[in-house]
């Protein structure tokens, strides 16, 4: 009996399959550039057991930590050395403040609904090197940094005036959960996506009520409110999928990583039930084609050469394969995909005074080989990514879904899907 | 999603088969659960090492008195030598510099200073043709401080008993001091990434042009290059003697790179690599596989027209043995092993071990057997292989490269 206790795992996170083979080590970001941080087996596995022993061994190194799952990709054992990293940290901070640069940083769609009421005033202030002095000393937010421009109108009210009344007309129907960037920051992605689901006969709603996805919140410590957000987004996601019978897309791969592995991991919220219904835009659209339910016609004309990125937590999920086949079914596109590293901003960490140096060392090898790849544009489904390969790089980013969009023949795309 | 073939295992004979395969305009995708056992490899690849613990000096001879149930045998004796320039080639092309002969193995060391048979080596790596003719008289060892996967004094003792002579010389610079601030990260790919500006060889330079100055040959560990050979040769630059690297324990920087050029070349050629998914299962009609299932891709089954299984061993999940037998765990393809646990080993680490020769079955063609029946679109190739011993034998990297050949000629001939 005692021989076959063995054979199964007890603990949480896989933790005891760890075999100290030490591979996760040669693919982390933040060990390779700093010294600071003890690499993800001392900080997972290893540390873990000291932890068990006495919380006092925490090491506050571990904040360093970018969660990007780079270990857990390269582990040959599938222990879940991030969640363990991600969960000390959260053992260790709990019931503490985050500080108010911390706060804002995680709060995206509080700013997001600020700048917007303001946005011409915001993007110039906060693109003034005046405002960005005093973000920099008070705030600790890094000078170099560029806040990505926000929009003067909301995805949300576009949607509202423009698009929402023809929807119900369509065949077949999908909600999307937009996310803060396209609401506040790039409502074009969303048209992108509308122009698209239309013109193979999907009508595109929106969920009852959306919050930030909270990918922040936890990031930066902000645990009971990434959790209430969680619940909402969960709820809403839930009446979509029940009551409405609609599936749940989203173009940002780190809210639909967030709502589908890390509610549950990280913030105990059992989506079990909806979470197959949680989907990328691409893969969806993928899935459609290859299922012969729905037809894509391009621009005979279209001619262009981009390179694929993988984002880290894309990469986790393992729905690249979707995106890079989907760009591949366009005629005129010559699609290199680039060998995945980090590009080093994850999300807020790379906003943050203290890391702006690392940020930029994690994310050299990257932006080397994207100036080497002789290609007009990069496409990748994360938006952080997308800000730190733009303000690293001379070459702009786009969502696959914006690729797709232009170079699809709309008129010809409805046509052979039966739409007038 | 439908693709030409689908290869289950990342490592050296997935990523060998997946460039072949990539080559001739296929669409491949390759599901590869982390990171392989390439990470253990110190820039040699061996054809054939050992057999009955005799060194075998011409692989390709010894090769023809091989038993029928080693795939060196199964592909056909007489092809091997074919099969070893394809190799090369494929190597070459994905930027990787190896030199040796299928005919005659050359010496590789290890990092405890043995000397074991190889065909070939990254021509970086100090690499010794003839025992009776060493390629330095005089070595300077250089032993990094504070760095402990290179075992100095074996080494050193080990290089001494080959006939050279070994001044052994600790250095360090204040790149690799920075480094020892934590000891759990000193390790040969650490080194590797914080030795890649031309400042940090620079300074790795001068330590060896100041301290090496007796020597005739300069051995440094192999920490550097974990992308490609431009570091190395960027240090050979600075170096007033010649250079060679020489073997750490894993992981290894060597096998890193040669994993990463691989990879690389293989994406280049328009191939699909799932880092970090697994094949879970796979569903059979008839005497075929039709598609198989991983844990990301969820309800969107691989579907192709071939599959390969190149999962790898016991130590990377190909094989598993729990308290009663030993079985495939994705397809349950047949098992080459003893039904009787007792069998599976004996006593002495080092002792054969009859564990390390099981491995799939396969016919002559490498199909992989579904209860004693050939499934005609499956193969294997690789460690997870049955037959062949890649710890005694010295013959796992050579399997690998050959069977992934050998399985692209049966796929495209088909």
């Amino acid at each position: 009996m005692a021989e076959r206790m063995q054979s199964c795992n007890l603990s949480e996170h896989n933790f005891e399959q760890c075999t100290k083979c030490s591979i996760c080590t040669t693919v982390c970001p933040v060990a390779a550039v700093t010294t600071d941080y003890p690499g993800p087996k001392q900080a997972g596995p290893d540390g873990e057991r000291y932890r068990l022993k006495d919380p006092a061994y925490y090491d506050k190194a571990l904040k360093l930590c970018l969660n990007c799952k780079r270990c857990e990709v390269a582990c040959p054992s599938g222990v879940h050395i991030a969640d363990i990293i991600q969960h000390a940290r959260m053992r260790a901070t709990l019931g503490k403040k985050a500080s108010l640069r911390d706060t804002m940083l995680a709060n995206t769609d509080l700013l997001g609904t600020m700048a917007n009421l303001v946005a011409p005033v915001a993007n110039a202030t906060l693109g003034l090197s005046p405002t960005k002095l005093v973000m920099d000393s008070v705030m600790a937010i890094d000078k170099h940094r560029t806040f990505p421009a926000y929009s003067r109108q909301k995805f949300t009210t576009w949607y509202k005036r423009h698009a929402a009344k023809e929807q119900d007309a369509y065949r077949n129907h999908v909600s999307y959960f937009h996310g803060c960037y396209v609401n506040y920051n790039f409502p074009k992605l969303g048209q992108d996506l509308v122009k698209i689901m239309n013109a193979v006969g999907y009508g595109v709603h929106l969920l009852d009520k959306e919050q930030c996805c909270g990918v922040a919140l936890i990031a930066n410590g902000l645990y009971k409110q990434a959790k209430r957000q969680a619940h909402t987004n969960i709820d809403n996601i839930r009446k979509a999928v029940n009551t409405d019978h609609r599936t749940v897309i989203a173009t940002s791969s780190s809210c639909t990583f967030n709502m589908r592995d890390e509610y549950p991991s990280m913030l105990g919220i059992d989506n079990a039930d909806v979470r197959d219904n949680i989907n990328l835009a691409t893969r969806f659209i993928y899935n459609l084609v290859d299922e012969e339910k729905i037809k894509l016609v391009f621009k005979q004309d279209y001619k262009r050469r981009i390179a694929y990125h993988t984002a880290c937590h894309m990469q986790r999920m393992g729905w690249q394969l979707f995106s890079i086949e989907l760009l591949r079914m366009i005629p005129g596109l010559d699609l290199q995909v680039l060998e995945q590293e980090c590009c080093g901003i994850s999300g807020t960490y790379g906003f943050k005074k203290e890391n702006y140096e690392r940020s930029q060392a994690i994310g050299a090898a990257l932006f080397k080989s994207i100036e080497e790849a002789q290609v007009e544009a990069v496409a990748t489904d994360c938006e952080t990514c997308k800000w730190q390969i733009e303000m690293s790089t001379s070459l702009p980013v786009e969502n696959p879904i914006s690729v797709l969009a232009d170079a699809l023949d709309v008129e010809a795309t409805r046509q052979a899907n039966g739409i007038k | 999603m439908r693709m030409d073939t689908v290869i289950i295992g990342g490592g050296l004979s997935g990523l060998s088969c997946g460039i072949a395969l990539a080559k001739r305009g296929k669409r491949v995708t390759i599901v590869a659960s982390g990171q392989s056992t390439m990470l253990f490899n110190g820039g040699s690849m061996e054809l054939l090492g050992h057999i009955d613990g005799k060194a075998v000096t011409n692989p390709l001879e010894a090769i023809a008195t091989l038993p029928q149930s080693h795939p060196y045998s199964k592909i056909g004796a007489d092809r091997i030598a074919e099969l070893t320039e394809r190799a090369k080639l494929m190597l070459t092309d994905s930027g990787i510099n190896m030199v040796g002969n299928a005919a005659a193995n050359h010496w590789r060391i290890t990092p405890m200073g043995v000397a074991k048979p190889a065909w070939l080596t990254l021509s970086d790596h100090l690499r010794i043709d003839d025992l009776n003719s060493l390629p330095a008289k005089r070595l300077a060892l250089m032993c990094i401080r504070g760095y402990f996967d290179q075992p100095n004094a074996m080494l050193a003792q080990g290089l001494r008993e080959l006939g050279f002579e070994v001044d052994t010389i600790e250095f360090t610079t204040d790149d690799i001091t920075a480094l020892r601030r934590s000891p759990s990260e000193m390790r040969a790919t650490s080194l590797s990434k914080h030795l890649m500006s031309n400042n940090a060889l620079r300074r790795v330079a001068d330590q060896i042009n100041t301290l090496a100055t007796d020597a005739d040959m300069v051995l440094l560990p192999s920490v550097l290059g974990q992308n490609d050979d431009s570091d190395i040769q960027t240090l050979q630059s600075m170096t007033n003697k010649p250079l060679r690297l020489v073997a750490t324990l894993p992981p290894a920087v060597a096998g890193m790179r040669m994993m990463k050029q691989l990879r690389h070349y293989f994406k280049m050629l328009g191939g699909n690599y799932l880092m970090g998914d697994s094949a879970v299962s796979g569903t059979f009609e008839g005497d075929r596989l039709v598609s198989i299932s991983t844990a990301k891709l969820a309800d969107m089954p691989l579907k192709a027209d071939n599959f390969v299984l190149a999962s790898g061993s016991f130590i990377s999940r190909g094989l598993i043995a729990d308290y009663e037998r030993v079985y495939e765990p994705v397809l349950g393809v047949d098992v080459d092993a003893d039904s009787n646990p007792d069998a599976w080993t004996s006593f002495g680490v080092l002792q054969p071990q009859a564990y390390s020769r099981y491995g799939v079955a396969t016919d002559d063609q490498l199909h992989c057997l579904k209860q004693g029946k050939p499934v005609s679109n499956l193969y294997a190739i690789g460690s997870i292989l049955s037959g062949h011993d890649a710890v005694k034998m010295g013959d796992g990297t050579g399997v690998s490269l050959m069977t992934a050949l050998a399985v692209n000629d049966l796929i495209i001939k088909k």
